[in-house]
């Protein structure tokens, strides 16, 4: 039994409505309780703010995408070394650091949760691995649904629960947590050097739109009853004028759910611009933000730009070529047979682009314009925006309008007419931020039931003690010592012990994968079902056998099981 | 101020230097620092004899004389900006990283890497060069910028890759790929070289010998002298699978088979 004591913290708990209260918190065996013995070890917060565990929804850290990215840029490996240091291995990489960079560096910011974006299911071996060398957080992927043969001949026979069938079958096998859509149809149609153009046009071959992709999954992730809603990456990502494409795409979402949203849409900030083309693109955070604030049913998270050097990965790989062609760097695209896609090239953000400005703005614009921040979450989706070492910089702009206008005078001046950040007073507050960055997660990804996301009793003992003390810091001119304060935890706690303190591992760490497994009846059973069986054996690469993975990869499983409708 | 380093003989001669502190601008505050023998941490009085004579006001009067096997020792000049080194023998890799002035001039051998991703000044090295002279590390996408390299004997696989800027001159024969990616810049093979230029947009490549193995992404423009009255030499403009605007100068050419 091991038990702490942590004296004197100044606690924010959203979900426990808890706002700046200076109390003990208990912890017994990575649980939370109501009392704990003598002998428990003290630690003296001192007035800290302390916060339940950070959770990243939306963050590309494992997976054979990321490590292409590392194998492509040899230069991003020489750009952030850290030697070895008592327990902690040798780190390297800036935007794509090795797993343990992306482990100590997440820990140190106090985050014990992330999700991995997206990851493709025949390739999910690999993306275990990884997370079986990210040690300090407990670690989910999404898991790519968008151009999944089955699922798209199922959604054309208007078959919602074949679907779901299809989902829950692949979910269990590759250990995945949620269903990820990227582009949906565009990744297939880009198998045959095609894109789509938005939610209606119609996939080569298999005559489904987009949007029936969509909604199809958002009924079938309710039947199978998963934790979290449909992870989606509208089409369209990047070009301008894709705002009323993505609102399109939000006014089909139907409600569905009264716990959670029914579509959690992500790096929204690269899907609400205005304009025709790169010449006339503007913000048009307003409109999306607007949609949002009308629709309970959807959460966004930010996937905030921050400008200097980053790498882009993503599954969509229509969009990663016409990225190539605007840079002419290297680039690397990738089909994963009946699946999806990806692509990956290098980029850097900067202030001289009229373009990059307005990105920039935009993320911000949409965290200041939606009205609840349970419905819009802090990410760059690392490392698309920024690498998530950006984190303190975004909360310093959310808090602070100074620090913002003092941003604003270093963009290129074209920038300013075409963005609404400048008529913006909205600064945040320290409980708007705790729900961006761990409350509004853990609710938007269905882990309250972990107890994750909060310190009241029977929670994971997973929190953050921040060196601030927010009663003597005026954020909006100290932003700052905002930012400093954020980058690095006094202690980061998980499971109960300390993992992390002043930025230094002290632990090897341990970390749980969270996996779903819907109990579907044998009708539905897809492990079974002939014409699934006929399909696979025919077009995969690899026998069915082979493909589940086994949970030997999973260093220690929670496997969330559901009832499934079918 | 002179400053003289004699390599002193050591155990296990094979056992790499990493010597990034061998500059000029480090001798202006003495000789009391160290460098990495593997994995240990060396005073540079235990692995060299040093003698300094003399006085020195700024970088530009310094000058390092290297005597003796340095031919293990890495990273001799790395960010050096000014003053003069010379190297009586051969040198390790890596010599002249990222330098941006002074001069640098090799007696013997120069291993992989010399003058790797070059800002400014000159290096010239009077034996031969190994793999990746003047060239960018792995993934840069910008090697050389500026500054001159000059090389009396015969260059490795990859010379002046990723050339952007100044001038690099091989009197011998360069190896395989000499001059890829090269966006800018000056590029002279004295003698042969195979496969020259591919990817090429921009800056100009001369070779006086024979290009063999050419790539068929040339677009051959004209055939002149370089000089008035001399031998032609056929022009090349490439590499046109990649959009490219370089210019290649060639004596004798084969194509890959």
């Amino acid at each position: 039994m091991t038990e702490l004591l942590i004296r004197n913290a100044c606690v924010i708990d959203p979900i426990n409505g808890i706002r700046g209260e200076t109390m003990d918190i208990l912890i017994r065996d990575a649980r939370i309780v109501e009392s704990v013995s003598g002998r428990a070890e003290v630690i003296d917060a001192a007035g800290c703010l302390t916060l339940p565990g950070g959770i990243d929804s939306h963050t590309h850290i494992c997976g054979t995408k990321v490590n292409f990215g590392r194998y492509m840029m040899p230069e991003d490996m020489r750009a952030g070394r850290t030697a070895r240091q008592g327990g902690m291995h040798a780190t390297s990489g800036y935007s794509v650091p090795t797993t343990f960079g992306n482990s100590y560096r997440y820990s140190a910011m106090g985050y014990t949760t992330v999700l991995e974006g997206a990851m493709a299911p025949l390739e999910a071996r690999h993306t275990h691995e990884e997370f079986s060398a990210t040690p300090l957080q407990d670690t989910m992927a999404n898991t790519l649904f968008d151009g999944n043969w089955a699922v798209m001949e199922a959604v054309k026979e208007n078959d919602v629960k074949r679907a779901a069938a299809i989902v829950g079958w692949t979910l269990s096998a590759v250990k995945g947590f949620a269903i990820k859509l990227t582009n949906p149809g565009g990744t297939e149609a880009w198998g045959w050097g095609k894109n789509v153009e938005c939610i209606h046009d119609p996939v080569p071959h298999f005559e489904v739109s987009p949007i029936e992709i969509v909604t199809a999954l958002v009924r079938a992730n309710e039947l199978l009853h998963l934790p979290h809603s449909v992870h989606l990456h509208c089409n369209r990502l990047g070009v301008p004028g894709n705002a009323w494409c993505t609102v399109d795409t939000f006014r089909h979402i139907p409600d569905l759910n009264p716990e959670r949203q029914s579509l959690y849409a992500t790096h929204v900030q690269f899907h609400a611009y205005g304009g025709s083309s790169w010449k006339d693109i503007c913000s048009r955070a307003d409109l999306v933000a607007r949609a949002v604030n009308d629709r309970p049913q959807i959460v966004m998270d930010m996937g905030q730009v921050m400008f200097g050097k980053t790498t882009t990965m993503t599954a969509d790989g229509p969009m990663e070529f016409n990225l190539y062609r605007l840079h002419h760097n290297k680039w690397s695209n990738h089909d994963v047979e009946l699946e999806t896609g990806s692509g990956i090239i290098p980029v850097y953000y900067s202030r001289k682009s009229t373009v990059n400005c307005v990105m920039w703005a935009v993320g911000l614009e949409l965290a200041l314009l939606t009205r609840s921040p349970w419905q819009c979450l802090l990410a760059t989706d690392n490392p698309n925006g920024a690498p998530f070492v950006k984190y303190p910089e975004i909360i310093g702009l959310l808090m602070s309008r100074k620090y913002r206008d003092a941003e604003l005078a270093t963009l290129h001046p074209e920038a300013e007419r075409r963005i609404a950040l400048p008529a913006i007073d909205r600064e945040l507050d320290w409980n708007e931020i705790a729900v961006m960055t761990r409350a509004g997660q853990a609710k938007a990804l269905g882990l309250l039931p972990l107890g994750k996301g909060h310190l009241g009793p029977g929670a994971a003992a997973d929190l953050a003690i921040y060196p601030v003390r927010i009663g003597e810091i005026d954020p909006s001119a100290e932003y700052r010592r905002v930012i400093e304060g954020f980058r690095q935890t006094l202690y980061t706690v998980k499971r109960g012990r300390v993992v992390s303190r002043e930025g230094r591992v002290v632990v090897e760490g341990d970390n749980s994968t969270i996996w779903v497994k819907p109990r579907i009846s044998e009708e539905y059973d897809m492990g079974r079902d002939p014409e699934f069986a006929k399909k696979f054996a025919r077009y995969y690469t690899v026998r069915m056998g082979n493909y589940p993975v086994q949970e030997a990869y999973i260093r220690r499983s929670i496997c969330i099981e559901t009832e499934a409708e079918l | 101020m002179r400053v003289l380093l004699v390599a002193k003989p050591r155990k296990k001669p094979n056992i790499p230097i990493e010597a990034e502190r061998i500059l000029p601008r480090t001798f202006l505050e003495g000789d009391e620092f160290t460098v990495f023998e593997g994995n240990k941490e060396r005073r540079l009085t235990d692995l060299f004899s040093v003698s300094i004579e003399g006085e020195a006001r700024d970088v530009s009067e310094v000058e390092v004389i290297l005597r003796g096997d340095v031919s293990r020792v890495k990273r001799i000049g790395e960010y050096m900006d000014g003053g003069c080194i010379l190297i009586e023998g051969s040198v390790g890799m890596h010599c002249g990283n990222f330098m941006s002035g002074g001069t640098i001039e090799i007696g013997g051998n120069a291993d992989h890497w010399l003058a790797r991703e070059l800002q400014g000044g000159t290096v010239i090295c009077h034996g031969d060069a190994a793999h990746y002279l003047a060239s960018g590390y792995r993934g840069e996408k910008h090697g050389m910028r500026g500054g001159t390299v000059i090389v009396h004997g015969n260059a490795g696989d990859f010379a002046a890759e990723y050339l952007a800027g100044g001038s690099v001159t091989i009197h011998g024969s360069a190896g395989d790929m000499a001059g890829v990616e090269m966006k800018g810049g000056e590029l002279v093979i004295g003698g042969d070289c195979y496969r020259p230029c591919g990817n090429m947009t921009g800056g100009t490549c001369t070779v006086h010998g024979t290009a063999h193995n050419l790539l068929p992404t040339f677009r051959k423009i004209r055939t002149a002298p370089l000089t008035a009255g001399g031998p032609p030499y056929a022009v090349f403009e490439g590499d046109i699978a990649n959009r490219g605007k370089g210019t290649l100068f060639i004596r004798n050419y084969r194509y890959m088979d």
